[in-house]
Parts: C-alpha cells; structure tokens; sequence
C-alpha cells in the first residue's frame, strides 16, 4: 500500500519529471548549462579537469547518462572524436544524435584559432576545423550561452520564459566580469609564457599573451631531441616568464623545461575543477588570471 | 538490475562470449608451447600495419584498416611460424622481440604521421563497453570461421595452421575488448585448467571459468562504475585462482 502511494506521489509531483537531462562532455559546458538551466536540468559532466577530454575510459555510468539525456553539450570541433561518436552509437537515442536540437556543440558557434590552411600529415595530429580548446576566451563563452539559451528554450518550450531570465541574468554578470579580467590584466598584455601544448591559444589571444614556444611543436607529437635543442638555443638568450600547462598534461615536458631555463613550471587550472577553488566559470577566469599576475610581479 | 543496466552490460558480455570463445581453445595451445606474448606480438604488428598503411597514403577507412591490419598480422604469423620452425629454443625470446620492434616503429612512423596514431589506439585499445551489436556481427561471423578452422582444417593446413588461425582470432578480439582483456582470455582459463587431463573437459571448464569471470566483472562494473575491462580482468583472475584451488584440493 505504502509503494502505491509512494507511485502516486511520484506521478503527481511535477519537479522532477520536468528537468531535463544534459550531458556535458567537459566540466566548462556543465557548468554553463548549470548557469542557464538552473534546477530545470539534470546535469552530468563524462570528463574532470584532470582527465585528457582527447581520451576517456567507457564506464556504465557514462552509457545510462547519454541513454536518458535529453541533450549532449561537447565541445565539438574533433576534440571528442576519439569517444564520442561511439558513445552516441550505444546510446540509442535519437533526441542527442547530429542534427538534433538535442545535439550542441560549442565550438560551432565560434570563430577558431589556428585552422590549418592545408590539412596536411606533416603538420602532426592537428584538428582540421581548428584548435578546439575554445572557451578560454570569456567573449566565446558569451557567445556560446546566447546560442545554449536558444537550445534550451528549443528543447523545453514549457520554461522557454526561466531560460531567458536565467541567461540575461548571466550576460549582464558575465559582461561585467569581463570588463573586469580585462582591466585587471591590462599589464599581462605581451608577457611570454611557454606552453606544453596549444590548449591556451584562446586565453593567449583574447589576453595578448606571447606564447613564444609550444614544447609539442606539432600538437600530440612529443618533440624530437633536435627540436628541443632547437628551443633551448632560441629561449636561453631571452628565457619566458614561466611554462604553463594544464592539469591534465604530462608534467615531465613542461618540469624539464622549468628546470633547463630555471624559469616558473606553472599549472593553470584551464577548466572547472582544476583548482580548489575554482567552481565555475567565473572563478576559472579569475584564478587563471591571478596565477598570472602574481607571476608577472 | 533495472532494464537500462541490463542494456548497458549485455553487448559488452556477447563480445566477451566472441573473444572466450576462440581464445580458450587457442590459449591451451599458447600455453603448451610456450609463446605466452605471442597475442601482444601480433596485435602491436596489426596496428604497424594500420600505420604503414595510412603513412603510404591509403585513406584507411572501415575494412580498409582491417584489410592493413589482417594482412601485417598474417604476415607476422608467417614470420613468427617459420622462427618457431627453424629456432624452437628461443621462441619466446623472438616474440618479444617481435614485440618491441613493432612497437618502436610505429612509434617513428607516427612521428610524420599522427592520424594513425587514432587508428592505432582504436585497434589496441578496444574497450569492451563501447560495442554495439553492429561491431558483434561482423566479429561473430570471424569467430566462427576461426573455430570451424581451428577443429575441421587446422590439421591439413599444418604447422602454420596455428599462427595464421591465431593471427585472425587476436586481430578481430583486440578491436572489441582491448589488449589487456584478450591476453586474459587467452591465458588465464588455460592455466586454470592446466590440471585437467581431457581435452574436452580441460575445454569445457575453461569457457567456465572465462564466463564466470565475465559475468562477475559485468556486475561488479556496474555496481562501482569503474572501466569493465579491467575489472573482468580482476575478476577472471580471481575466478580461475579459485578454481584451480578447487582442483588442487578437491
């Protein structure tokens, strides 16, 4: 008797039937959607910020989550090529499939770095629709959740009205914000940095950050030994101010480079999660930024 | 276990049931000869192949990449078949050998071409949850052929009849379950079962022994929500262990 009522109860309660699921592949697309759909989502992220989102272990968690989503948000532009599309293919569900409103992928809706202009095998495992490490830059991420807002009004026209108070209310703090990073960093504007791989070619340009030496001078490819030769000859003379890396590298290139320059081996923290404190994306931006700044003092 | 759970282990178990099948009667051969990294050897030189094939400027694509992949396995057997024949006492040795070179050269080879690179991982780091039944077809069908040549022609094609059937077996397992998991399949239940002295018997419970391991690594997958693969490997080694107690004492 007690378990019919219970039943009852759950038909009758509206709350949770009405959230919609969302898939997140990395934590900075679970946190936007966080930020636009509020408690009417559901929201699972596959990666940590400690986990390559190149590579990810199938795990039966990941497979029910895809399976109920009503959404997947990636970053798209082949970053999840490796995963992805075999985790759409078990999913068995249409709603989340290319082409569907419930497919979005972010870097579509973005103007991208470094898209080669001959797809070529010399240039190493480069992505032919650019670099897709896209929302280190705070103006795509605005770009980015006017597109998800007008996803999710799509998806769930019953809240279309919650959606669009949520996500002006996120433009106005986040265009604040960025004002902010930007005069708080207005003395960052030309510093060299070295980096492991081209994850921060985003944060370099929207900063003015000088990336003067990427130690995978092809991306994925580990350097040769004339390479880096090459690049201690170059930056011995005029050594960078520190060599950044994400937490999910290696720390072996970037702590070897630290060591022959006797510069800085500095761990930004690139999405949510890879620092303590920082829980969304408004702190990922302040804490890269102060990381920076106390390093240019 | 709710319909979803279910839906999520029962590819992966099929796919396991495909590699048991062919790799516990191949395994006790492996075994008996003393070749344990031969699956290691060979499934490094398929994805070689994949490299090579894709760094010749093939568009490896779909069958392509299994046409590459079969034929620089075969061509390893072969290898391997006549160094069996002609250096029986360091067999072992080769093989590891065999293994390090393939290894090393796709290392260079990738260093101008890193789109192999994804196809290499795909051929080596097959993971057991990402199957679907589209994948299980085409396998079945190989798995099929490889155990009506294993029993029917193994004899009539001779010495080379083992590495050639082998060659097929591994290639096709290691794109479904991963490395780790076809060398478990292939090794573990045939040590269990060493004691038996019938072929049929000794067979028999090491496709026990494999499916239990499965089955039991399934749940527990599901249960801690960690990567299958491994933890089927965890637990066909604890199933087998408890087994060979079990004959030891019985």
């Amino acid at each position: 008797m007690k378990s019919v009522a219970t039943l009852i109860l759950l038909i009758v309660t509206p709350v949770s039937a009405s959230a919609i699921d969302i898939f997140a592949c990395e934590p900075e697309w679970g946190s936007l959607a966080t930020e636009l759909a509020g408690d009417k989502a559901n929201v699972t992220v596959a990666t940590t910020a400690f986990q390559d989102p190149h590579r990810l272990q199938a795990k039966p968690s990941l497979i029910a989550a895809i399976r109920r989503a009503n959404m997947v948000i990636c970053t798209g532009a082949d970053l999840e090529i490796g995963w992805l599309p075999l985790l759409l293919r078990r999913a068995g569900n249409s709603s989340i499939q290319a082409g569907n409103p419930g497919h979005f992928m972010a870097a579509d809706y973005v103007r991208k770095l470094e898209v080669p202009k001959i797809i070529d095998r010399s240039q190493g495992d480069i992505h032919p629709q650019g670099n897709p490490h896209v929302h280190l830059d705070p103006r795509n991420i605005r770009r980015i959740g006017i597109a998800l807002g007008d996803r999710l009004r799509e998806i769930d026209p019953a809240n279309a009205a919650y959606y669009d108070s949520r996500l002006a209310d996120f433009q106005s703090r986040w265009n604040e914000s960025i004002d902010v990073w930007e005069q708080n960093s207005a003395d960052l504007a030309g510093i060299r940095l070295a980096s492991n791989h081209r994850s921060f070619s985003y944060f370099a340009a929207w900063l003015d950050l000088n990336i003067v030496a990427t130690l995978e001078p092809k991306p994925g490819i580990p350097a040769s030994g004339a390479q880096l030769a090459t690049l201690l000859e170059q930056l011995s003379s005029n050594p960078p101010a520190a060599v950044i890396r994400t937490p999910y590298a290696n720390e072996r290139p970037s702590k070897w480079l630290s060591t022959q320059l006797k510069i800085p081996e500095v761990k930004l923290p690139y999405t949510i999660g890879g620092a303590d404190n920082v829980s969304d994306l408004f702190a990922l931006f302040e804490e890269s930024i102060a990381i920076l700044r106390e390093l240019a003092q | 276990m709710t319909a979803s759970e279910i839906n999520i282990i029962v590819p992966a178990f099929f796919a396991c049931l495909l590699v048991l099948s062919t790799h516990v009667p191949l395994g006790t051969e492996v075994l008996r000869r003393g070749i344990i990294f031969i699956d290691l050897a060979i499934a490094q030189v398929a994805g070689l192949g994949v490299i090579a094939a894709d760094t010749m400027g093939w568009e490896a694509e779909g069958w392509m990449v299994q046409f590459a992949a079969v034929t620089a396995a075969m061509l390893a057997a072969f290898i391997l078949h006549l160094t069996d024949k002609r250096y029986p006492e360091i067999q072992e040795a080769l093989i590891g050998v065999a293994f390090v070179l393939a290894a090393t050269v796709g290392i260079l080879l990738l260093a101008g071409n890193p789109h192999g690179g994804e196809h290499l991982k795909e051929l080596l780091v097959g993971q057991i949850l990402w199957v679907n039944y589209e994948q299980l077809l085409p396998a079945a069908v190989v798995c099929a052929l490889v155990l009506m040549a294993w029993y029917r022609i193994r004899d009539r094609l001779q010495h080379f009849g083992f590495y050639a059937i082998f060659a097929f077996a591994v290639t096709v397992s290691v794109q479904l379950v991963g490395i780790y998991m076809v060398f478990a399949c292939l090794i573990i239940p045939a040590l269990a079962t060493r004691r038996i002295e019938r072929r049929g018997v000794r067979i028999a419970s090491g496709y026990a022994v494999g499916i239990a391991g499965c089955m039991l690594g399934l749940i527990l997958t599901l249960r801690a929500d960690l990567p299958a693969g491994a933890v089927i490997v965890m637990c066909m080694a604890v199933v087998a262990l408890l087994f060979a107690l079990l004959l030891k004492f019985r």
